[in-house]
């Protein structure tokens, strides 16, 4: 079974947002059903400055708060270790929006669950996508999606050659990789 | 519409000869796709591809709408068209919304005597509009009549068609507000509007003014990428650092207006060093030897002062101009800095190709192109028959005599408006109101026709001003002319019909303008179906219009730009002209020269800079929800300013601010930041709407042309949109 995993190079980034309306469109989402939020860093000082923007996103984590916190069962790790929302078990509770330390799972208001990042490539047979939406759409090639146990995979390759690290360290074992 | 993607490569096996239809497979398969989305086929509905064009910004990139039971499904830029290589940015994805906005105008709109909008037939209104359009042109002629638009590939053919065909030369496009100063100046220099250039391939480019990055075509952002990538030295002069900065390795935050000081001194220096191209200015060229006299005190010491910009910086890019030459160019921007901004953006403009020139940098390879265009040929007269070139001339060309009569000074026909010379005036696609210059002024300019018609999708500030509104089709609800692009392999992409009508009661602009100019008594003009005319203009290059609904776009190889020829010259001397006599005859000095820009901040006043944000095109998009809500979630509408000068005014990150001067004033919140000049305050073009109908969109921010002035740019016609000073302060300070 693989063990799909993102990376994203922060350094190809230019907050230009067309990943996030990608996604909304694509997957149908709501205007304020982001599933991609952004971080802006400004470095440097006058005039010597820098920018950065850090593109977040359901990290799919091996060891998942959101999933620990759930009292429904909605919040699952699947075989193929892609965390996803079983909206017919939410109840709406927010308990796993808190425990998330990214800060990327959101509440739509229709529906009353939350949801978040289903790294789309794997539900290609639901949404026609051949590739991740946001890889798809992203102009400069900042997003690579793969198998992180295929050590021949591109991404595998990059993160080795590009010393690409999960934002927060070994805190959840996250699965989406930053070149920075 | 087209079931195309499946036929599309047995068609494309039977064809060849010089105009290839484009081949890629794409970037998803049909298959797949459809496969996927078998199952809602089998439940009654249908599924199929059309190619269109997107209608978020001008560079109208190439995509396939993906539809399922009707509707828009999703979207994937076309990895055949020439801009969107197979990707679209945030606005193509979320300005499709358009077609399913609950904003929509969906019937005829006349304005009663208490000012209210209340529906009519179609009939109705074209009886209503044709008889005022009578009127005037018995009073006062069809010289009274003008029309405004932002070229569409359909609408900038029926829109001068039709007012031609009326009898009136006033054809405006929102060129004024936009590229007007710098396509007028660069013309009297290369007898060119514009020029490409070779970023990628280049060693050198300076951008002025313009962000790949902010106001996104993607094949200009990947450009800039892999010239980044392979260590090509990019260089961004613009009051703001830009979000192209991630691929640049150099800002030069300028002092807002003075980009010409810069310019003039880089060629200062060249000059002075005999770094320039001798050959290539002897060989070609015309007033050298006048025009470097001219600028010999221009030295990069005096540009410090002006520009804010060390003169060691200033000559330092000079040598490294001259080393990377002729692979270097100043990018020629589009509106930027000195598209309309400053009372000396056409002289920039000149000072530029002068420099450009001086590199020797013309169709060399990382230069400065005039890449290849084709355009559609001779049509047959008796199906298509030729309107009369009016009699009068342009209104606004004799005060006005360097701007380029292809986009005129629309302002300066808002003017006449107010003075009572114009009496009626159509707008397609166009939101003077809120986004050309000052909105009281033209308020009371549009306000004071005795005709107004509006043709939009949305209820804008222009259409609210209008006595009819006349609602079109969004743009993925009809078919339109096919759209010529130029490149280095000139093409030809199509904006094919992707869904059915959203509401029954709009209709295409082609038949708007068709329908009014058979109520207006010149129907003559028109014999003929937007299918029909779009066919025979692809017939005359070789093509067919189903040929291209099944590929969405067709190059043509043969027409393809080579590096190394020098183009033919189009200026009067058939010479790139360091002079121009016509230049001279207008009342400017016969080459660039410093000019002053119209106004300078004093004290603590701040200019008022305005730009795009990657999200939004002008006005136009900020009604979209997707767009707006990321407008909303990362608090967009903040003015920018610097973080010493914020401290200076006890001004906090995220405080509440008071922007003003003689013209408005207005509140929001401030983004404190290091990544601006300091006698700058950027406000982003987008928001500000003051139409309730766009429910979105509707009083969120503060809008950029209620500070400007009204005041038109001298000889070019422009709007200056970037001569006006601000105070600012905090809220309650």
């Amino acid at each position: 079974m693989a063990r799909y995993g993102m990376l994203i190079n922060t350094k190809k980034c230019i907050g230009c947002y067309a990943c996030r309306v990608a996604c909304q469109r694509q997957n149908k989402l709501l205007s304020d059903e982001a599933f991609i939020r952004y971080e802006e860093k400004e470095t440097g000082a006058y005039p010597e400055v820098g920018v950065e923007t850090v593109p977040l996103q359901c990290m799919h984590c091996e060891d998942a708060p959101c999933v620990s916190v759930c009292p429904t069962g909605a919040a699952y790790k699947g075989a193929d270790g892609i965390v996803g929302v079983d909206h017919g078990r939410c109840i709406g509770c927010k308990y796993c929006m808190a425990a998330c330390p990214y800060q990327v799972r959101v509440h739509n208001h229709e529906t009353g669950t939350v949801d978040k990042c289903r790294f789309c490539t794997v539900s290609a047979a639901e949404t026609g996508t051949k590739m991740s939406t946001c890889v798809e759409a992203c102009l400069t090639g900042a997003r690579l999606f793969g198998d992180l146990d295929d050590p021949d995979s591109d991404i595998s390759k990059a993160i080795v050659s590009d010393n690409a690290q999960p934002i927060a360290g070994s805190l959840t074992k996250a699965k989406i990789f930053y070149v920075r | 519409m087209s079931e195309n993607a499946i036929t599309r490569r047995s068609f494309l096996a039977g064809s060849a000869g010089a105009v290839a239809l484009a081949g890629c497979a794409g970037v998803l398969s049909f298959d797949a796709w459809s496969q996927a989305h078998a199952e809602e086929s089998d439940a009654g509905g249908q599924t199929y591809t059309a190619h269109s064009l997107c209608n978020a910004c001008s560079t109208k990139c190439g995509f396939t709408g993906y539809v399922v039971d009707g509707r828009l499904a999703k979207l994937l830029g076309d990895a055949d068209h020439p801009y969107a290589k197979g990707k679209l940015c945030a606005r193509g994805y979320g300005y499709s919304q358009i077609a399913y906005s609950a904003d929509r105008l969906t019937d005829p709109l006349k304005k009663n005597e208490d000012g209210e909008f209340q529906a009519i037939s179609w009939d109705e209104a074209y009886a209503e509009i044709a008889e005022k359009v009578k009127a005037i042109i018995g009073s006062d002629g069809p010289e009274a009549l003008a029309v405004v638009h932002d070229p569409r590939p359909s609408g900038k053919y029926y829109a001068k068609r039709f007012m031609n065909a009326l009898g009136s030369a006033n054809v405006y496009t929102h060129g004024a507000a936009c590229n007007l100063s710098k396509e007028s100046g660069f013309t009297q220099v290369i007898g060119s509007g514009n020029y490409e250039s070779d970023v990628a391939n280049s060693k050198m480019t300076m951008f002025i003014g313009r962000s790949y990055a902010d106001a996104i075509r993607p094949s200009s952002v990947m450009a800039l990428q892999e010239a980044h990538e392979r260590g090509a030295h990019i260089v961004l002069v613009d009051p703001r650092c830009s979000n192209s900065k991630v691929f640049a390795d150099e800002w030069v935050p300028i002092n807002p207006g003075t980009d010409l000081a810069l310019v003039l001194a880089m060629a200062q220096v060249l000059i002075r060093e005999g770094r320039y191209d001798k050959a290539y200015v002897a060989e070609h060229s015309v007033g050298f030897d006048e025009w470097a006299a001219s600028i010999a005190d221009h030295t990069p010491e005096w540009a410090e002062k002006i520009t804010g910009i060390p003169a060691t910086t200033i000559a330092r890019l000079a040598f490294e101009f001259a080393e990377a030459a002729p692979a270097a160019s100043i990018e020629p921007s589009w509106r930027g800095a000195f598209g309309c901004s400053y009372q000396n953006s056409g002289e920039t403009a000149r000072a530029i190709a002068c420099f450009n020139t001086l590199l020797g940098c013309w169709n060399q390879e990382g230069g400065a192109l005039f890449t290849s265009s084709v355009s559609a040929g001779e049509l047959d007269e008796a199906k298509f028959p030729a309107v009369p070139k009016p009699a009068g001339k342009q209104l606004g060309a004799a005060e006005y005599p360097l701007a380029l009569s292809s986009m005129g000074s629309n302002l300066y026909a808002a003017r006449m408006a107010k003075e009572g010379a114009l009496k009626g005036m159509f707008f397609y696609n166009s939101n003077m109101a809120a986004g050309y210059s000052n909105t009281a002024y033209l308020a009371e300019a549009l306000g004071s026709l005795d005709l107004c018609v509006v043709i939009d999708v949305q209820m804008s500030e222009t259409a609210q001003l209008a006595d009819y509104v006349l609602p079109d089709t969004s743009y993925l609800e009809r078919l339109e002319l096919p759209e010529f692009v130029g490149g280095t392999v000139p093409c030809v992409a199509l904006r094919d019909r992707v869904i059915e009508k959203v509401h029954p009661n709009t209709k295409p602009v082609d038949e708007i303008f068709t329908e009014l100019a058979e109520a207006c008594g010149v129907g003559e003009y028109f014999p003929f179906t937007v299918e029909d005319l779009a066919d025979a203009q692809l017939q005359s290059v070789g093509l067919s219009l189903d040929a291209l609904k099944t590929t969405g776009v067709a190059y043509f190889p043969d027409k393809a730009f080579t590096y190394g020829k020098a183009p033919k010259w189009k200026t009067p001397t058939e010479k790139i002209q360091f002079t121009s006599e016509a230049a001279e005859a207008a009342g400017l000095p016969a080459g660039p020269v410093w000019m002053e820009p119209a106004v300078m901040p004093a004290g603590t006043q701040l200019r008022l800079i305005g730009g795009k944000q990657a999200v939004h095109s002008h006005t136009m998009t900020a009604n979209i929800e997707d767009l707006m809500q990321i407008t909303k979630d990362y608090d967009l509408t903040r003015v920018w300013i610097n973080a010493d000068v914020a401290a200076q005014l006890g001004i906090a990150d995220g405080d509440e601010v008071e922007v003003s001067n003689s013209e408005h004033t207005g509140t929001c919140r401030a983004k404190v930041t290091q990544r601006i000049n300091p006698t700058a305050l950027f406000m982003p073009s987008h928001y500000g709407c003051s139409s309730p109908e766009q429910h979105t969109a509707y009083d969120v921010g503060l809008r950029q042309m209620d500070f400007v002035p009204f005041h038109l740019e001298p000889v070019y016609g422009a709007a200056m949109t970037q001569e006006a000073i601000v105070s600012v302060k905090k809220v309650g300070a």
